[in-house]
C-alpha cells in the first residue's frame, strides 16, 4: 500500500504545486502535469499488480474515532475501480491544464486544477477504503469537491441552479448511506468492512434494509432512473473535463458501492435482484430515450450515462439472481458484463465529452443546431468522437460492443435458471436500447460534424491544440485496443466477478472457457472487418483514380440554391422517434406555421422533485413561528420535552 | 471451416441482385405487366461500376467510406449464419448479436454518409431509417430469443441448424410465430413494401431510396448491392427457420437455401402487389405486431 500512497500523495502535491507557484502558469501547469501524470502511474501499479493475481497487504491506521482502525486494502474489485478512476483521471486533468488555462478569466483556474486534484485522491481513497468511517469521508470529500468543481463558471445562474441540485441529490443520497453504516454496524459492533461481512448472516430479513439502503444511496450517485434528477444539469454544466471525469468516473462510485454491498453482504434478496434489472431497463430506455430529445450535446451525452448505468445495472441485476440461485456461471457473467461496461463507459464517455469540450472552446456553443461541418476544421476531434460514438452505441469493432456482448450472454443464459427465466426478456430491452443509441449518436455526430455550418459560429471552429488533442487519442487507442483484444479486458473482468459473487472457486476458469472461444471470434471479426473495409478503400481508390471526379452541390432533387438553413436539424431528426414514443419521451412539442419547437423536460425533476421542494418550503415556512429567537421561549422548548420524556418513562413504569 | 459453408456463402453473394428481380417480375405479372428483365439488378451493377462519381461539395469521407462498411459489415454477418443448413464459416456463442450489430454498423455509416451531404431529404431518410430500424431491433432479438429457447443452442449456426430440426416438431406454434415475426423484420429491414417502397417516385414518401440520393457511380453500386445483400440475408435467416436441413446432403442444402431464397422473393411481390404501403407514422405499430408476435413465441417457449 505504500506505493499506493506515494502515489495519492504525489498527485495532491501536484495540486498544491499548481496553486503555489500560479504566478508563473507554465511551470505550475508543467508541475501539475507531472506530477499527476506520475502519481496516476505510481498509484496504479498495486492495483495492476493485485489483478495479475498478487495479493497487497492493507494499510491499517489507529484512528481515534468510533468505528474502529481505518483500513484500506486492495482487493480485485478495488483494483479494477482504481484503474478506472486514475486511467481517466489522469487523461481528465491533463485534458484540464489547456482547457482552462483560455479560461484564466473566468475563475479561479488554479483552484480549480487543486480540486480535480485531490477529487482523484478522494475517489481512488474511496475505492480502496476498508471500514465504514473513512469510505463515508472520502465519499463525502468526493461529493462535495465534485460540487465545487461543477460550478467553476458560477457567474452563470444556470450553473449555480444545477449544482444546487446536484448538491442536494448527492446529500440524500450520503444520508441513505450513513443509515446503511449505522444500522449495519450496530449488528457487527464495528465498521470494518470485514466485520460488516461476518454479520451479514445475522442480519434482520435477509438484510432487506441494508440492500434497500444500498440500492437508494449508491443510486443516487449512479444517476439510476428515478435517481437521475442532478445528472444531466450538472453534467452539462461543468466544465468539460469536469464533466468527463463526473460522467466516466464519479457516479461509478455507486456502481462500485453496489457490487461491495453485494461483497460484503452475500448474494442479495431475490426482490432486490428483479428490483436492480427492472431500475436497469428502466434507466435504458428512458435514458436514451430522453438524450434523443436533448439540444445540448452536453446534456445528451449526461442523458447516455443514465442509459449506460441501465446496461450496466442489467449486468449487475442478473448477476445477483445468478448468485442467489445458484447458478455461478450467470453470475459471474453478469457482474463481469457490469464491472467491464463501466471500464468501457469511463473510457468512451470520457472520450466523447472531451470532445464535447473540443467543439465549446473552437465555437463557443453546445447547441448542436447552431453547428454543422465540423468534420472538415476538426478532423481529429471528429475522428475521436466517431470513435466513441461507435463504441457507446455498442457496435464492433469497439469495446462497447465487448461489453454489452457480455451482458447479453449473462441474459441469455439466465433462460437456464427456472425461476429467473423471464428475465430473458431483457435481451430485447438491451436491443432497443441499442438502437435508441444509434439513432441518438447519428444525430448528434451528424448535427455536430456532418453537412454544413448552421450558422458562423461553426464557421469560425478550427481544430483545437494539441494539449487537448492527445487525451482524446489515448481514450480513443484503449477504445480500440479492448474492442480488438477483448481477452485483455474481460478476464481481469472475470475474476473481480468471481470475487464479488462469493461463487466457488473456478467459476471464474469456467466462466473464461465458456466465453474464450467467443472473444477470439469477436478479435478475428474485429480484424477481418478492419482488413475488409481497408481492403475496399484501397480498391475504390483504385477504380477511381482515373476516372473524372466531378465536384458539385448536393443534390437538392432540381432545386438549385440550398443553403445551409435548409439541412434537417437535430430536432427534426430525433422528431419521429420522439413522436412515436409520446408523453414518454418527455418533449413538449410546439407548432405553428413555418416553426417546429421540441422542449425537452425531465419528468423526474420537473414533475415531482420540484414540485415536492416547493412543497417542503411552504411545509418549512408553517414551522417557521416556532423559531422566535427568544431565549425563554428556547428554554421553554426544553422544560416541555423534559415533562414529555419524564412522562413517558412514568406511563412505562406504570 | 466447411467447403460447402464456402460455397454457400459465394452461392448468396451470387444470387443477393436476383431477389429484388424476382420480386420486381412477380409484382408485375400480378399487376398485368410485363416487368423488367431478371437480372436488371445485375446490369445496373455492371453499368455503374464503370460510370464515374459525382460528390457533394459538403462531403467528406464519412460519405466515401460508407458504402464500403455497408457491403463489408454484411459479408460478414453472412459468415454467421449456417448458409448449408449445418454450419456456419464462424460460429460462437451469442454471435446473433454480432450478426444484428454488424448490420447496425452499416446502418449507422449510411446515417452518417446521408448527414454528410447536408441536404434535407437525406436527412429525412436517414430519420426515418433509424425509427424504422429501432422498432425492428427489438422484434429481431425477440425472434433470436425464441430460437435460443427452442434449441437449446446460444449461436445462429447452432440454433438455425440441426437442433432446430428436433425443436420443430416439439414447438409448431411458437416456431411458426417466429417464422411470422422474421418475415415482417424482413420487410422492413429489406426496405419494402409495406413499410417502405423501393418503387416511389416522390423523395418525401422513400425512406432508404432518398437516403442515397447523391451517391454515384460505384458507390452507388456498392449500397445496391449492399442492400441486396441485406435482403438476402434475412432471406437466409427465414428459410434457415423453416427449413431445418441439418439432415440433407450439403449439396441438396443449398439447392433448398437458393430456392427457398427465389421463394421468399415471390413472397415479397405477392405482398407489394396486395399491400398498400402504410402511413408513416403506422409503422412503429406494425413492427410492435412483429415485436408482439415474437414475444408470444418467447413466452409460449418458456412455459412449456
Amino acid at each position: 500500500m505504500a506505493l499506493f500512497f506515494t502515489g495519492i500523495a504525489a498527485i495532491v502535491l501536484g495540486g498544491l504545486a499548481r496553486v503555489a507557484l500560479s504566478p508563473r502558469p507554465r511551470l505550475a501547469s508543467g508541475a501539475f502535469a507531472l506530477l499527476v501524470g506520475t502519481g496516476c502511474l505510481v498509484a496504479a501499479l498495486p492495483a495492476v499488480h493485485v489483478l495479475a493475481g498478487g495479493t497487497v497487504a492493507a494499510a491499517r491506521v489507529s484512528a481515534a474515532v468510533p468505528g474502529g482502525d481505518w483500513v484500506f486494502g486492495v482487493d480485485p474489485l478495488s483494483a479494477f475501480f482504481l484503474l478506472v478512476v486514475l486511467g481517466v483521471g489522469a487523461a481528465s486533468a491533463l485534458y484540464g491544464v489547456r482547457y482552462l488555462a483560455a479560461q484564466a478569466s473566468h475563475g479561479p483556474v488554479g483552484v480549480s486544477h487543486l480540486l480535480m486534484a485531490l477529487e482523484i485522491a478522494a475517489l481512488a481513497l474511496v475505492v480502496t477504503a476498508r471500514s465504514g468511517v473513512p469510505f463515508l469521508m472520502a465519499w463525502e470529500i468526493m461529493a462535495v469537491l465534485a460540487y465545487f468543481l461543477v460550478v467553476f463558471e458560477s457567474q452563470h445562474a444556470e450553473v449555480r441552479r444545477a449544482g444546487l441540485i446536484y448538491l442536494v441529490g448527492t446529500h440524500t443520497g450520503t444520508l441513505a448511506l450513513i443509515a446503511l453504516f449505522a444500522s449495519w454496524g450496530q449488528r457487527a459492533g464495528a465498521l470494518s468492512f470485514d466485520a460488516l461481512a461476518a454479520a451479514s448472516p445475522a442480519l434482520p430479513v435477509g438484510g432487506a434494509l441494508v440492500f434497500a439502503l444500498g440500492l437508494a444511496g449508491f443510486g443516487f450517485k449512479a444517476g439510476l432512473v428515478p435517481l437521475h434528477f442532478w445528472l444531466p444539469g450538472a453534467h452539462g454544466a461543468a466544465p468539460s473535463h469536469v464533466s468527463a471525469l463526473m460522467s466516466g468516473v464519479v457516479i461509478k462510485m455507486g456502481i462500485y458501492g453496489l457490487l461491495r454491498l453485494v461483497s460484503l453482504a452475500g448474494p442479495p434478496p431475490v426482490w432486490w435482484g428483479w428490483l436492480v434489472l427492472g431500475l436497469g431497463l428502466a434507466s435504458g430506455v428512458l435514458g436514451v430515450l430522453w438524450a434523443l430529445a436533448q439540444h445540448d450535446l452536453k446534456r445528451l451525452l449526461a442523458y447516455h450515462s443514465v442509459e449506460n448505468i441501465g446496461i450496466i445495472l442489467l449486468g449487475l441485476g442478473i448477476g445477483a439472481l445468478g448468485a442467489r440461485y445458484d447458478a455461478p456461471l450467470v453470475a459471474v457473467l453478469g457482474f463481469a458484463g457490469a464491472v467491464l461496461h463501466t471500464l468501457n463507459h469511463a473510457l468512451f464517455k470520457s472520450l466523447l465529452f472531451l470532445g464535447a469540450g473540443a467543439v465549446l472552446r473552437a465555437t463557443g456553443t453546445r447547441l448542436m443546431d447552431r453547428l454543422g461541418g465540423l468534420a472538415r476544421r476538426m478532423p481529429i476531434t471528429w475522428a475521436t468522437f466517431l470513435i466513441g460514438s461507435i463504441a457507446i452505441v455498442g457496435l464492433p469493432p469497439l469495446n462497447g460492443f465487448v461489453s454489452e456482448w457480455v451482458v447479453y450472454q449473462s441474459l441469455l443464459r439466465s433462460a437456464g435458471i427456472a425461476p429467473a427465466r423471464a428475465a430473458v426478456f431483457a435481451v430485447a430491452g438491451l436491443a432497443l436500447i441499442g438502437a435508441l443509441a444509434l439513432a441518438c449518436f447519428a444525430k448528434a455526430g451528424g448535427a455536430v460534424f456532418l453537412g454544413q455550418p448552421r450558422t458562423t459560429l461553426a464557421q469560425e471552429g478550427g481544430e483545437v491544440e494539441r494539449g487537448l488533442l492527445a487525451p482524446m487519442v489515448a481514450l480513443a487507442l484503449a477504445c480500440i485496443v479492448i474492442g480488438v483484444a477483448p481477452v485483455v479486458a474481460v478476464t481481469p473482468a472475470l475474476h473481480v466477478a468471481a470475487a464479488i459473487g462469493g461463487v466457488a472457486r473456478g467459476s471464474a476458469d469456467q466462466a473464461a472457457a465458456a466465453v474464450g472461444p467467443a472473444l477470439q471470434w469477436i478479435s478475428l471479426t474485429a480484424i477481418a472487418l478492419a482488413a475488409l473495409v481497408g481492403a475496399g478503400w484501397w480498391l475504390h481508390e483504385r477504380l477511381l483514380r482515373r476516372r473524372p471526379r466531378a465536384w458539385a452541390e448536393t443534390w437538392g432533387c432540381g432545386y438549385a440554391h440550398p443553403e445551409p438553413r435548409m439541412q434537417y436539424t437535430a430536432a427534426s431528426f430525433a422528431a419521429p422517434l420522439i413522436v412515436a414514443y409520446g408523453r414518454a419521451a418527455g418533449v413538449h412539442v410546439t407548432r405553428e406555421p413555418g416553426a417546429f419547437h421540441t422542449h425537452p423536460k425531465d419528468h423526474v425533476l420537473d414533475g415531482i422533485a420540484l414540485p415536492l421542494w416547493t412543497r417542503m418550503r411552504t411545509w418549512a415556512l408553517a414551522a417557521r413561528p416556532i423559531q422566535q429567537g427568544r431565549l425563554w421561549m428556547y428554554l421553554l422548548y426544553l422544560l416541555g420535552a423534559l415533562l414529555a420524556l419524564l412522562l413517558y418513562l412514568a406511563l412505562r413504569a406504570g | 471451416m466447411s467447403r460447402s459453408a464456402l460455397v454457400g456463402l459465394a452461392l448468396l453473394l451470387g444470387v443477393a441482385p436476383l431477389l429484388s428481380g424476382i420480386a420486381a417480375r412477380t409484382k408485375a405479372r400480378l399487376t398485368g405487366r410485363r416487368g423488367a428483365p431478371l437480372l436488371q439488378l445485375y446490369w445496373d451493377l455492371a453499368r455503374l461500376r464503370r460510370k464515374g462519381v459525382v460528390y457533394s461539395r459538403t462531403t467528406t469521407w464519412v460519405f466515401r467510406l460508407a458504402p464500403i462498411v455497408l457491403v463489408a459489415t454484411a459479408a460478414l454477418a453472412a459468415c454467421l449464419v449456417p448458409l448449408d443448413g449445418r454450419r456456419a464459416l464462424v460460429s460462437f456463442s451469442g454471435d446473433f448479436v454480432a450478426f444484428a450489430y454488424l448490420l447496425a454498423l452499416g446502418r449507422f455509416f449510411l446515417v452518417l454518409a446521408a448527414l454528410d451531404t447536408g441536404s434535407s431529404f437525406e436527412g429525412m431518410g436517414a430519420s426515418r431509417e433509424v425509427t424504422v430500424a429501432a422498432f425492428a431491433e427489438p422484434a429481431l432479438f425477440l425472434a433470436f430469443i425464441a430460437l435460443v429457447l427452442a434449441t437449446g443452442s446460444l449461436s445462429l449456426g447452432g440454433a438455425l441448424g440441426a437442433p432446430l430440426t428436433q425443436a420443430w416438431p416439439t414447438a409448431v406454434p411458437a416456431l411458426a410465430m417466429v417464422t411470422a415475426s422474421l418475415f415482417l423484420v424482413l420487410l422492413a429491414e429489406g426496405s419494402r413494401v409495406p413499410v417502405d417502397d423501393p418503387a416511389t417516385h416522390l423523395e418525401l414518401t422513400m425512406i432508404h431510396e432518398v437516403m442515397v440520393l447523391d451517391h454515384s457511380g460505384p458507390d452507388f453500386a456498392l449500397i445496391l448491392y449492399g442492400g441486396a445483400l441485406k435482403l438476402a440475408l434475412f432471406g437466409a435467416l427465414l428459410v434457415g427457420a423453416v427449413v431445418p436441413r441439418a439432415g440433407l446432403a450439403p449439396g441438396l442444402g443449398l439447392a433448398v437455401l437458393v430456392l427457398g431464397l427465389l421463394g421468399v422473393a415471390v413472397l415479397v411481390g405477392i405482398v407489394e402487389s396486395v399491400t398498400a404501403r402504410l402511413r408513416l407514422s403506422r409503422v412503429p405499430q406494425f413492427l410492435t405486431a412483429a415485436s408482439a408476435l415474437a414475444a408470444l413465441a418467447v413466452i409460449l417457449l418458456l412455459v412449456r
